[in-house]
Parts: C-alpha cells; structure tokens; sequence
C-alpha cells in the first residue's frame, strides 16, 4: 500500500520533474557555462574563457549605467505603485456607487499585454497625433515628452499604468481578511477615520504591503518590453535597464559569453530576496 | 444620506479608471477615424465609414496579421494545456502524496526569482539545437516554463483548502463520480488557466528571441508595426486593439477566478 503510494506519488509528478530537468536545470547550466566562455555570434568556435567575461562586464561603463538606472526605475515605481495601490485599496473598502464595474476597469491593465500597453502608450504619447500633447498644448504647456529631462517620468508612469492594479489588488485582498468588529469597536471608542487608518488598517496591513513591494520590486527590476518598446533604452543608452542590455548585447553585439556573465551577476543581485519570498508562502506538505 | 457621502469614493476610483483606461480609448479613437483626420491633429474627428484600418488589420493591406494572431491562440492555448497537465499531477503529488516534501515546492518558489532574461539565451541555443526555434511548440515550452511556479503554488495551495471528505464523496458517489470530479478539478483550473493565458498571451522577452516570422505572436508583430510601418498610426490601433481583446473578454467573463488566482499566488511571470 505505502509503496504503491509513493510510486503513484511518483509518477504523478513525473511531467513536472522532465520540465524541470530539461527547461530548467538543463539551460540553467548551459548560461553559467556560456557565461565563463568566449562565445560571439561571430565566431563558429566557443572556447573557456574562466572568468574574462565578468571582469569585462564590471569594467563597461554601460553595464554599472543599466544597473544604476534599473535600480532608480525600480525604487521609483515601486513606491509609486504600492502608494497608489493603497489608497485605491481604501478607498474600494466602502460602498460606493458603481464600485462594481469600476473594480472590474481597475483589473483591465492586468489582463493587458505590457508590449502592447507600450505600443498604445506611444501613441497617445506621439508628439504629433497623441491626445496627451494635444492636451497639454492646449493649456499652453508645449514640451517634447519623449526628451531626456521627462522620459523618466513618462517610463515610471507608464509602468504605474500597468501595474498599480497589482499592488491594489493584493493590497485589497489582504484588507479584506481583516475582521470588521475592528474597525466597529474603533468606531465606538470614538477614533476617527483618519486615526482607524494610521492606527490600525497600516499597522495590520504592513507585513502584507512589504511582501507585495518586494514582488513589484523584484519583477520591476527586470522590467524589458515596455521601455525596449517605448524607447528602445533612448536616448542614448539613458534608460537602458540590465534586462534591455543583457538582450541587446546577446542579440544585437552578438557577445553570448558577456550577456551570460550579466545575467548571472543580475542572478546573484537577485538571490539575497530567495528567502523572503520562500518564507511567505507557508506550503509545507501535510 | 451615506449613500451620497460616498461619491467621492466614486470619483476617485472613476478618475483612476479613466487613466488606466487612456491608452485604450487613443488606440479605439484613433483606429476609427480617418488617415486624414488622425494626420490632421488629435482633436479632429472624422469618423472612418470604411473601417479601413480594422480591415488592413486583419490582412487586406498585406501584413501577416490574422496569422500573428492565430500564432497567439496556439501558444496560449497550447500552454495553458501542458501547463495544467504538469502542475495540476505534480501539486498532488506534491500536497496529497507528500512527494518531495516542502522542498520541491521551495524550489519552485526559488525560480520565481531567476529572472525571465537568464533563461534567453541558454533557450535560444538548447531550442537552436532541437530545430525548435520559430515554432509553436518552442514558444509553448517556453511560456510553459514562465507559468509553471505560478501554476503548481495555485494548484498546491487549492488542493490544501481542499477537505478530504468532499474528494472520498466523488469516489464513493458512483453515480456521480464524474460530475463530483469535475466539479472539484474546474474551481481548481479556473485561476491558473486564466492567468496562464494572459501571461502567454502577454509573452514578448521569449518571442522576441526565439521566433523570426512562422511562430510570431501579436505581441511582438503589434511591436514590429510600429517600427515597420511607423506612420501608419491608425493600422497600428487597430491591430492594436483586436490584439487586446482576447485576453481581455477571456478575464473580464473569469474576473472571479482572475482575482482568487492572483491573491493565492501573490506572483507574476
């Protein structure tokens, strides 16, 4: 019986074990060994390199560049979108009129392609047919948005576009496990609503927010299409994040062996975070 | 009296569904007005009789749109299949069957750090050498390998809240055994096919990198338009447009199971 189990056991997770062997382990150690060879698209030949890659890569400038715009990026709409995320989520724990349809236009963006949000967002953007400019020229306000001193902000909102109804989402689920005699005794001490705010609904609800800005952290972090679309990591190379450089220096440079190493490094960044995440999901087997 | 305290509830939450909903309405209002019109600035409206960017969306100005989109259905459908076929066993197993332990599931959980861009160009080669690049089937295995952490938390945490009693019932049960089975497994697949769905339907990094033309999704085509035909604003809307709406209805009809996906799996690909 107990053996029968466990080769049910077994061959249940049998698909699962494959994929993970074969998509999985399997190119995870084809990217650490491209990463310690001498490896271009130019060249038939893939030779060891040791460590030549990483050296090469901490010496770019461009790559300490990405690096130190992917984390500002990151930073910024991280606290952006968990901001923004909060108040929506205060605001739809009510009753208000029509909160049914607007809670399903909040969820829109999510069902939404990022790549294509960006080609959507060019557009209401382009300096010649956008409604945004068009707008702005009419209250008088006459700048080129796509310019180097507002592109930033155009980026960060754009991803605030996208990914505010994540932050509120969970933000929201996470409010509503919280019992409602709470708030009502709170109520009857007298405490206004302002106070039930700042004294109850942030405390309760910041070991929920801290897990969901590390999620948008992480994934902001590697933030590729919207911006490749948007502007391509323009100008210049001003907002290229790690992830643009890593595909442009696998697929337009041609160095595999340099975007390896690089994808490695922004690994290694990344690891320190595995114990936060593992540790909030609580799925211990029976 | 409360009732009409809380409008202002309903003005901030409209006000911040009008700007999520921006971008949708320029790529609606412009895909409907004239080449003249949009050429002329954005507060010219003439509406187009001949819906003339929808149709040389879908094929009658030569792109090969209508086949990115079927390309699209493929890839989507095709992962939300094998996604749910290696996850759904393997959560059981996992949870039920206690195979593996807490460990397997960790590691799940650790991929979901390993950023997507790692995986490029070791994919690239590995699907290079099996001649699977440009092919549906790459870009399913792909996208696969993105929806899978997700999947297996969902599936895993659902089998968990699942009381023992109700799944001896579906066995026991002779006469409905199918239907109790049934019953149990759709409330389960309604999260993770859904968010599959959306995030292989969203996939640009891998479709990018491992198609060229045969396997092309609209993500990517919606992209190449608009540096390919970068004039042709109101083609671009839409096909644009079209290129939303699947994924779009597909959720808004599931929003129920949209929303208990992502609070159960806290995760995005």
């Amino acid at each position: 019986m107990r053996g029968n189990n466990r080769a049910a056991a077994f061959l249940l997770a049998t698909p699962f074990l494959l994929f993970l062997s074969v998509l999985v382990i399997w190119p995870t150690y084809l990217g650490v060994k491209t990463a310690l060879s001498r490896d271009l698209l130019s060249e038939f030949e893939v030779t060891p390199a040791g460590l030549e890659n990483f050296q090469m890569v901490l010496e770019q400038p461009q790559f300490w560049q990405a690096l130190r715009f992917t984390l500002l990026f990151a930073l910024t709409v991280t606290i952006f979108e968990c901001l923004l995320g909060f108040a929506l989520a205060l605001v739809f724990d009510r009753k208000f009129p029509g909160k049914t349809f607007l809670f399903s236009v909040t969820l829109v963006p999510i069902m939404i392609a990022p790549s294509l949000m960006a080609v959507m967002y060019r557009l209401i953007l382009n300096q010649n047919i956008g409604i945004v400019p068009g707008i702005l020229q009419k209250v008088g306000i006459e700048i080129s948005i796509f310019d180097e001193r507002y592109i930033f902000w155009a980026l960060v909102t754009l991803d605030a576009l996208q990914y505010t109804s994540f932050a509120f989402l969970l933000i929201y689920a996470a409010l509503q496990t919280m019992p409602s005699e709470v708030y009502e005794s709170a109520a009857i001490d007298g405490a206004s609503p302002r106070q039930i705010i700042a004294r109850i609904t942030i405390p309760i609800l910041k070991p929920a927010i801290a897990i969901i800005a590390m999620l948008r952290l992480i994934d902001s972090f590697r933030t590729f299409d919207t911006i490749y679309i948007m502007t391509g990591g323009g100008p210049g190379t001003t907002t290229q994040t790690i992830g643009i450089h890593i595909y442009k220096t696998a697929f337009i440079t041609g160095d595999f062996g340099m975007a390896s190493a690089m994808s490695v490094l922004l690994v290694m960044l990344l690891t320190p975070f595995m114990p936060f995440i593992i540790r909030q999901f609580r799925l211990d087997a029976k | 009296m409360r009732k009409s305290r809380n409008l202002w509830a309903t003005t901030v939450a409209g006000g911040f569904g009008l700007f999520f909903l921006l971008p949708i309405f320029g790529a609606i209002y412009t895909a409907l007005r004239t080449d003249n019109a949009i050429a002329s600035g954005p507060f010219v409206w003439e509406f187009d009789r001949e819906w003339s960017h929808f149709r040389n969306a879908m094929g009658a100005a030569g792109y090969d749109f209508a086949s990115f989109f079927q390309n699209s259905a493929l890839i989507s459908i095709g992962t939300v299949i094998l996604t749910v076929f290696i996850s759904l066993p393997a959560a059981y197993s996992i949870v039920r069957l206690g195979f593996g332990g807490a460990w397997l599931l960790r590691i799940a959980l650790a991929l979901r750090i390993l950023p997507a861009v790692f995986f490029i160009i070791p994919f690239y080669k590995l699907f290079t050498n099996l001649g699977m690049v440009d092919s549906i089937r790459g870009l399913i295995l792909a996208n696969t390998f993105v929806n899978l952490t997700l999947a297996l938390l969902i599936f895993a945490s659902a089998i968990k809240e699942l009381p023992y009693e109700i799944e001896e019932a579906a066995f026991v049960d002779g006469a409905g055994v199918f239907r109790t089975l049934w019953s149990i497994i759709l409330p389960l697949m309604g999260p993770v096919g859904v968010l599959t769905f959306i995030f292989s339907w969203s996939d640009y990094l891998f479709a990018v990198v491992l198609s060229s033309s045969e396997a092309t999704p609209v993500t990517v085509g919606a992209a190449n338009f608009v540096t390919s035909y970068g004039v042709r604003w109101g083609d671009i809307s839409a096909a644009v447009t079209l290129s939303i709406l699947p994924p779009l209805i597909f959720a808004t009809a599931a929003q129920r199971y949209l929303v208990k996906g992502l609070s159960a799996g806290a995760i995005k690909g």
